[in-house]
């Protein structure tokens, strides 16, 4: 299994991806701050965030429902958080205004990553001074992330053929055995990367 | 006196943690510009024993000079040094390819040596060109398929233009046409050369000698043509005589 | 509890990722003195696990599904300061990959998952793993920290929304509380069985992350206490308001569905016969934390048969 879905469209040819990954950050991030201190009179600033955003997404040639997907799988959450604020007066516009401000966040967010390959967002943390333990972590974790998902479907599939019981217990211990799979083979890996990286002349 | 052998490997014995004893008593040389083929059966040791080659293996280099690399044995004095003689391809690509991008990958044995900026990126884009991936640097690793993989990883060996390359399968999962690449691609390559494959064409093509290793220990080491043309010795370690020596006399 | 963007204000946000910063940079400084180089491939691989191992689903009543978070079960695996890294890893890649969790909130997102997870999640597992022996010490110790590590990082995502004025603390507290108790359940049957699995292949995995010397637990018993005090504190919400409970738990446990049918051990969080509803819903919590002890000791029990025979189980 290929996981290009995942970030099939990061390298696009668009004006958008050919941004430098630190401005799209920064624009991202305004946006984002700029919806957390929100106010329903603000709805205008509110206009011309949806604006921005669809024009991005049209600047970007990712096409509209790919990112429109995006946006649906994750918009439960945000509407399930949302309904806390019915409690509280005037819950009726707070539950809005929380339910927009958290949408076009999201939008931004779903924009910058499918418009930046993960890789610059790495060379990015790096200069922020993000310290080089945690960047290495990240790097290798999303080297390894495809290779051990693959795994671990693997292992789902493998034990969904063999699979005759339908008692819960027995397939929490199962899928739980197959998750100590995991963690041993990732473990292994480590070791074998370990090794690779050493033969490689890397110097702690 | 004679020259210093690239590589010198004299009753090297190995047993992994586990006790599981790997290599009994291994002895054999390389000359420098030489190369030479290691095969053998499943689990006979070939990759345990490359690993030797450039110090992963044992794991605190222990100078006993069971090996030696142009004479000298490995220390943990030496370690850095070894390995920048020798250059090793690993059997898995998964394991090799640690880095977000095709282009950092091959960059992160060269930058290891201290190198950086224009000259890097153009040890990358050859590198990248030699293995037939010209263009390949802003593609992530898990976007490739299995033999990409590997010439990435064969990439990654050359930018750093080791002086001894070690490679465990380099012609395992390419196609025809990009085992071909790769097999016209080391003939060109001057470096001393030891290969670990189970590909006994590409022995034939490339290999002066083998040397024959079956549990742990090496049952045969001769000139590749004689070699390969035993029949009775192939069969009795799991291998067989190649197809293109079965119309050819041993001493044509 | 991946926090979306948009419910934080832009105070709690900034200040929850300032206090993220400096954990995370004193979690470094520690591994840079402590860490073995092969350790650095192990993190990155065991974030990688961690992502993974959150899909796959276990499955609950009615063709629902939970899933692990694995804070606990890094910190067991590799110490606390390592997971705090590991967690924050696998939150980062969450977020700037998958957009799952926000990008301002992700600061809000670390201080509870991996910071508060992770080390209030060790921090009990070595202050609890002292009462036994063997795997079963462990198991035993490594489920109750995991319950005890969901129900902190939710309460103190409840404090931060709460904080934000998104929703009144009333509600927010109890609420989150009460669901994650049960979460929390799942995350420590989980735990204990993906440990019991792993000791059965490699037994020198687990307990991978246990402190060669006992210099510094001085510094960890706080954890219980914590845990009992939270448990204490938060009561009280639950009380005052058990419909929105149980409003909420419907709500909420769109993945975890069983949690309102489920159900809390001690009705409405009131002991029957004790006239302050203050007293008698803290009395609620501390007897809730000991009854997740007690459930954590049967689980070490059940799951690892006998102490001795641990290492030769397969
Ligand atoms: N990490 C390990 N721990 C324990 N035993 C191991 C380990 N790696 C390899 N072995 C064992 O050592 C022996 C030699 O393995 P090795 O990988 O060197 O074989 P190989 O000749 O490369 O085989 P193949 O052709 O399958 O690649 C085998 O019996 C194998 O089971
Ligand atoms: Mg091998």
């Amino acid at each position: 299994m290929r996981h290009d879905f995942l970030d099939r469209y990061s390298r696009l040819a668009s004006p958008v991806h050919a941004l430098p990954a630190w401005l799209k950050a920064l624009a991202t991030l305004t946006l984002v701050m700029a919806m957390a201190v929100a106010r329903p009179s603000w709805w205008p600033a509110l206009v011309v965030a949806t604006a921005l955003l669809v024009a991005g997404a049209w600047l970007s040639r990712i096409p509209a429902g790919f990112l429109l997907r995006r946006l649906l799988l994750l918009e439960p959450v945000v509407v399930v958080v949302a309904t806390l604020a019915l409690w509280q007066p005037d819950g009726g516009m707070r539950f809005a205004l929380l339910v927009a401000r958290s949408t076009l966040s999201l939008a931004a967010l779903i924009l910058f990553t499918n418009t930046t390959p993960f890789g610059e967002v790495l060379e990015l943390l790096r200069r922020c001074r993000v310290p080089s333990l945690l960047v290495t972590v990240l790097a290798l974790m999303y080297r390894y992330v495809f290779v051990l998902v693959d795994e671990a479907a693997r292992l789902q599939r493998a034990r969904a053929s063999r699979a005759f019981s339908r008692s819960a217990a027995r397939s929490w211990r199962s899928v739980a055995s197959g998750a100590g799979q995991l963690f041993v083979r990732s473990s292994e890996r480590a070791e074998r990367v370990f090794t690779a990286m050493c033969a490689r002349g890397w110097r702690p | 006196m004679a020259a210093v052998n690239a590589i010198e490997v004299r009753d090297l014995a190995f047993a992994y943690a586990d006790g599981t004893p790997a290599l009994r008593g291994v002895s054999f040389a390389v000359a420098e510009g030489e190369c030479v083929g290691i095969i053998g059966p499943n689990g006979a040791g070939k990759s345990t024993l490359l690993l030797h080659l450039n110090g992963v293996l044992p794991e605190t280099p222990d100078g006993s000079g069971a090996v030696r690399v142009f004479g000298a044995p490995i220390t943990k004095a030496n370690l850095y040094e070894i390995r920048r003689t020798v250059g090793l391809l690993f059997q898995d690509p998964d394991d090799q390819l640690l880095c977000p991008t095709v282009g950092e990958d091959v960059a992160f044995g060269p930058r290891q040596l201290g190198l950086g900026g224009p000259e890097l990126g153009a040890r990358v884009t050859a590198a990248l060109a030699r293995v037939g991936l010209a263009g390949f640097e802003a593609r992530s690793p898990h976007h490739l398929s299995r033999g990409e993989k590997r010439r990435v990883c064969l990439a990654g060996l050359l930018a750093c233009e080791s002086r001894v390359l070690v490679l465990d399968e380099p012609t395992s999962e390419l196609d025809p046409r990009g085992r071909r690449g790769i097999e016209a691609l080391l003939a060109s390559i001057p470096a001393t050369m030891l290969v670990a494959t189970h590909d006994l064409e590409i022995v034939v093509e490339l290999c002066s000698r083998v040397v024959v290793l079956d549990h742990g220990q090496i049952v045969a080491a001769g000139e590749t043509v004689a070699l390969l043309s035993d029949e009775a010795l192939m069969l009795a370690h799991g291998l067989e005589r190649p197809h293109v020596l079965r119309h050819r006399h041993p001493h044509e | 509890m991946h926090v979306p963007d948009g419910f934080l204000s832009l105070q709690t946000a900034v200040g929850a990722a300032a206090i993220s910063a400096v954990v995370v940079g004193e979690c470094v400084r520690r591994l840079h003195r402590t860490l073995e180089p092969r350790q650095v491939p192990l993190m990155g691989l065991a974030a990688t696990f961690v992502f993974a191992a959150q899909m796959l689903n276990f499955p609950v009543a009615g063709g629902t599904s939970g899933h692990l978070l694995g804070a606990t079960l890094a910190a067991v695996l590799l110490g606390p300061a390592a997971a705090v890294l590991v967690m924050i890893a696998v939150l980062v890649v969450q977020c700037l990959v998958f957009a799952d969790g926000g990008l301002l909130a992700l600061g809000a997102n670390a201080l509870n998952m991996a910071v508060i997870g992770s080390l209030a999640g060790g921090g009990i597992y070595r202050l609890v793993r002292r009462l036994g022996v063997g795997l079963r010490g462990t198991v035993t110790a490594a489920a109750f920290a995991a319950w005890c590590s969901v129900l902190l990082a939710a309460t103190a995502c409840a404090v931060e929304l709460a904080l934000s004025d998104t929703a009144p603390a009333r509600l927010v507290l109890p609420a989150m509380i009460g669901v994650h108790a049960v979460i929390g359940l799942g995350e420590a049957v989980i735990t204990a069985l993906v440990l019991v699995s792993i000791a059965a292949i490699r037994p020198e995995l687990v307990g991978g992350g246990e402190p060669t010397t006992h210099r510094r637990t001085s510094l960890v018993p706080g954890g219980l206490l914590l845990a009992l005090a939270l448990a204490a504190l938060g009561a009280p919400f639950a009380s005052s308001l058990p419909d929105g409970l149980e409003w909420v738990a419907t709500r909420f446990g769109f993945e975890h569905r069983a949690v309102a049918t489920a159900g809390a051990p001690l009705p409405d969080y009131a002991v029957p016969g004790i006239g302050s509803p203050l007293l008698a819903t803290a009395l609620a919590g501390v007897a809730g934390t000991l009854l997740m002890l007690g459930v954590s000791y049967l689980l070490g029990r059940l799951l690892v048969p006998s102490g001795r025979r641990q290492r030769s189980e397969t």
